[in-house]
């Protein structure tokens, strides 16, 4: 039986930040961490990169002391993430800003369109239908994130989330300002535009919740090791025969659908860069996936069938 | 027992079957092809740039003064100017030049389609600012700039880089920077009046599209985020040039 001794150097100073004598051989790297809290309260776990090297990758908490690289004396070196902040919090409040803002918009508060169009409303059935379709999107994230969703990283850094509010409330606003706009056109195509929209949104967003389902039945037992996704009996499931992130196409169709329904510039935009996002992230879990899984089925692509 | 891992992360990216190169030299430079064509493509801007230098030297000598000097240049400088949009498709795909500090792909870009938009959506668009000064502000910077270097990374590339031109590449920009920025801005003040009178490049509500556009609002944002982007270029810069003047045996060693 040897114990290990671990001493913990700043990653960019290297100077010695604690030494750890008498460490069991199977210490997990997250008992490190609560050990390097304990000398440092001010960094609690969630905010301690422990790596091998420098400039190296965080080592994850399950890590096992005698399984690393390092000899009985090990190096590790700390860098601070900086504030964290969970995910779960960081979705509420990214989703609830989009929610109210176009509130905002929709009840035509005096400082959005002056004081003439205050608290007046559209005379355009659309407007209305837009204003239900974009709050039940929101809320139905909420809802997903709180009794769904489940999250493999505890936390991401504080500043991101100052970040992403901008950009996911300020488009909310900025689309939020045309579609309920005093001199708001509806579709050019009327009815039969605004009907094929709405089939298709909640298609979508059926499909979006299904695929949440599933992914999240694939963790039900809490257990922390990935699996291939499959299709399920719900024939929106079976959009993972063509597509390793189903959820992220039936994302992006939600907001085509959207952009169809109120024919305004703005969404257009939005739904252009969510897909692009979504195809990064998309391309990105695909390649995890595949060099995770030997078996990963081939005809697979990340979010177009077939193209993309 | 393994030891900290000299192997263990970096030795086989995939690329295991390749034993020929040693793995110092995979990082560094390009092939000998790629080497070609970024020489080349640097050489032609350098000659480019050159043109319009002498272009402007000669307009000036002929007229007698230096106003309205911009239409003796217009055509190479939209040609070269834009020429640079290339240069950001490379940086991106490539990270090729050798034994220089590596800057960030983003403020390269940023700075490529700021130029590309002073050039085509303010000169060329708003025709009475073409005869204002300002404008022979910024093609200088530029002009001076550019052939700088240009030259710089032609030399580079064939790894006989003439300290002068280091030098200057680092140097100079402590006045060129601020001038080309003057010049820019004052360009841009100028157009506006004729923006709002024209309406240029704006759309306003209602319309089937349920966008609007100010296009006059647009170029103030634009003049108002100099505020926070150029200290933040300049100090980069600075700071390059630190990294740069003060490693130069290093940098020879680092080949």
């Amino acid at each position: 039986f040897v114990s290990y001794q671990v001493e913990i150097l700043d990653w960019k100073t290297k100077e010695q930040l604690c030494f750890l004598d008498k460490v069991e051989p199977n210490a997990t790297i997250r008992e490190i961490r609560l050990m390097f809290h304990k000398l440092y309260p001010q960094w609690y776990p969630a905010r301690q990169s422990i790596k091998l090297d420098p400039k190296g990758k965080s080592l994850r908490d399950a890590e096992i002391l005698q399984h690393l690289p390092v000899g009985t004396t090990a190096t590790l070196y700390f860098k601070d993430l900086g504030p964290q902040i969970g995910w779960t919090t960081v979705f509420l409040i990214e989703y609830t800003g989009p929610l109210f803002i176009y509130f905002l918009f929709y009840f035509r508060m005096p400082f959005v369109y002056g004081l003439d169009e205050r608290f007046t409303s559209s005379p355009h059935p659309v407007v209305n239908l837009a204003c239900i379709c974009h709050s039940f999107h929101y809320i139905k994230r909420l809802i997903e994130t709180v009794f769904v969703h489940r999250f493999s990283h505890g936390t991401m850094p504080l500043r991101n989330i100052v970040k992403n509010c901008l950009y996911y409330w300020g488009f909310a606003a900025w689309l939020a300002y045309y579609i309920n706009h005093p001199l708001y056109t509806p579709p050019s195509y009327g009815k039969k535009q605004i009907n094929f929209a709405v089939i298709m949104f909640l298609l979508c967003e059926a499909g979006n919740f299904s695929i949440h389902v599933a992914l999240s039945d694939l963790q039900r037992n809490g257990s922390k090791t990935r699996k291939i996704p499959y299709p399920t009996k719900n024939p929106f499931t079976w959009l993972f025969f063509f597509v390793s992130c189903p959820n992220y196409t039936y994302e992006v169709g939600t907001w085509i659908s959207f952009t169809i329904m109120t024919q305004c510039v703005p969404v257009g935009l939005f739904t252009f860069l969510c897909f692009i996002q979504m195809t990064i992230w998309a391309k990105d879990k695909h390649c995890t996936y595949l060099r995770e899984f030997k078996d990963y089925p081939s005809v697979r692509m990340p979010i177009i069938p077939f193209l993309l | 027992m393994a030891v900290s891992g000299s192997g263990s992360s970096r030795a086989d990216n995939g690329y295991g079957s390749q034993q020929q190169q040693p793995p110092s030299r995979r990082r560094k430079g390009p092939g000998a092809l790629a080497t070609a064509y970024l020489v080349i493509y640097n050489v032609v801007m350098t000659a480019g740039w050159l043109v319009i230098a002498v272009g402007l030297v000669r307009a000036y000598l002929a007229k007698g003064s230096y106003h309205n000097l911009y239409y003796s240049i217009e055509k190479p400088l939209k040609f070269f100017q834009t020429g640079a949009l290339l240069e950001v498709g490379l940086f991106t795909n490539c990270k090729y030049l050798p034994g220089i500090v590596p800057s960030s792909v983003v403020l390269t870009a940023f700075q490529v389609m700021s130029r590309v938009f002073l050039t085509w959506a303010v000169t060329h668009s708003v025709k009475e600012v073409q005869t204002e000064d300002s404008v022979l502000l910024f093609v200088v910077a530029w002009t001076v700039t550019e052939i700088i270097r240009y030259s710089f990374y032609t030399f580079s590339l064939l790894n006989h880089l003439p300290y002068l031109i280091k030098w200057a590449r680092y140097t100079l920009f402590i006045v060129l920077y601020p001038m080309g920025v003057s010049g820019e801005l004052l360009t841009i003040y100028a157009a506006l009046p004729f923006v709002r009178q024209s309406g240029l490049y704006s759309i306003s509500l209602p319309n089937k599209y349920n966008f609007s556009f100010d296009y006059y609002t647009f170029l103030i944002l634009v003049m108002i985020s100099y505020i926070p982007i150029f200290p933040q270029l300049y100090f980069h810069m600075l700071h390059q040039r630190r990294k740069v003047l003060s490693h130069t045996e290093e940098h020879k060693k680092s080949e």
